[in-house]
């Protein structure tokens, strides 16, 4: 019989507490507390995340976001800025020495990203690993990507595109020459791709969802049960999003 | 910033990692002395344990601004702290950081 991990699906919620939520998943599966976790979720209202690493007076324009209520949250992951609107995001959290889970990190990218590629051609889309951490598809990315490792655990979080509206994501981050602005929306449109763009059609949120579920399931061989956070969870949760996420101590760090 | 006394200046530079990510550098230096006297890495790369740029911004101030010694001060500090960079290396920061100078 196939190994279970926990499916959860959190549609609609803050961006302060998608990041607590993960980071309340780390700590209860690095204690063994829970089994490992994938989980679907969507973002209300819209929000930018950065990379743990990015300055966020250099990379998003505040005021944009305060007249688009658009919130911002710094990940504790590395990677880039991602304006999260039209998409699925995913993230697994399993520990470091479960056997699925290459101990390299790249190879790590490499497998978990494999699932969402499953996923992507459950929906009819052929798609491939590029490394460091984008999934494309035609020549174009879909998918973006980052890990960290904490207290011998894996957490791996990203997007899969399902609608791309280029003009509005560079309203809201800072773009270093604004003479080069149109060139650069140019360039990114030509580079960046979504589920819609490429079926031609919308796709709902729970099929996509349906689709990465059967994704992780064949990469990882296991059975993904819905199920629901813990108490541990719960109360981390809100701990993580009031002491860090949802802070300017934390967002303005760098 | 710039201070008659100790010719304290501050520079940025936003450099592309050959096979990287895009690093921006934000330096505080000693023209005189051509030392390192406060640094800031940002950037979107990847650094394992995320909380070792703070200690790679610490041990590098009072350090010469000076590419073969950069380099290895900040690959002793990788090795000592077993800290894993993706889409960022030692001679890539080195270069950032000294970008700063052009």
């Amino acid at each position: 019989m196939n190994e279970e991990w926990r499916l959860l699906i959190t549609e609609d919620i803050s961006a302060y507490k998608n990041m607590a939520m993960d980071r309340a998943e780390l700590v209860s599966i690095s204690k063994g507390n829970a089994p490992p976790t994938v989980r679907f979720f969507s973002w209300k209202p819209r929000a930018i995340s950065i990379g743990y690493f990015q300055s966020l007076k250099e990379e998003v324009n505040l005021e944009a976001c305060r007249n688009l209520g658009v919130d911002y949250v710094r990940r504790i992951t590395g990677g880039g800025a991602v304006f999260h609107d039209k998409e699925l995001t995913y993230s697994i959290v399993i520990p470091e020495s479960h056997n699925q889970i290459p101990k390299n990190i790249m190879e790590s990218y490499g497998r978990i990203c494999g699932a969402i590629i499953k996923g992507l051609n459950h929906l009819g889309i052929k798609s491939s690993y590029v490394p460091i951490n984008d999934i494309i598809s035609s020549g174009k990315k879909i998918s973006g990507n980052a890990q960290t490792r904490k207290a011998k655990t894996v957490l791996q979080h990203g997007t899969i595109l399902m609608d791309v509206d280029v003009e509005e994501m560079f309203s809201l981050l800072i773009v270093p020459n604004e003479k080069i602005k149109d060139k650069l929306i140019s360039d990114v449109k030509e580079r960046v791709t979504s589920v819609k763009d490429i079926l031609g059609k919308n796709i709902s949120f729970s099929d996509v969802a349906n689709a990465m579920k059967k994704g992780f399931e064949e990469e990882f061989d296991v059975n993904l049960s819905k199920g629901a956070l813990t108490d541990e969870e719960k109360d981390l949760t809100e701990k993580f999003e009031n002491e860090f996420f949802s802070t300017k101590m934390w967002n303005h760090r760098r | 910033m710039q201070n008659k006394c100790n010719i304290a200046m501050q520079s940025h530079s936003i450099y592309k990692v050959p096979d990287g990510k895009l690093l921006k550098i934000t330096l505080e230096y000693d023209e005189e002395k051509n030392l390192i006297n406060n640094l800031k890495i940002t950037g979107d790369f990847f650094a394992y344990p995320e909380e070792a740029i703070e200690l790679i911004e610490n041990k590098l101030k009072n350090s010469l601004l000076k590419r073969d010694e950069l380099i290895e001060k900040i690959n002793l500090i990788i090795k000592n702290n077993q800290i894993e960079f993706i889409g960022l290396n030692a001679e890539g920061l080195a270069d950032g950081i000294l970008m700063c100078l052009k």
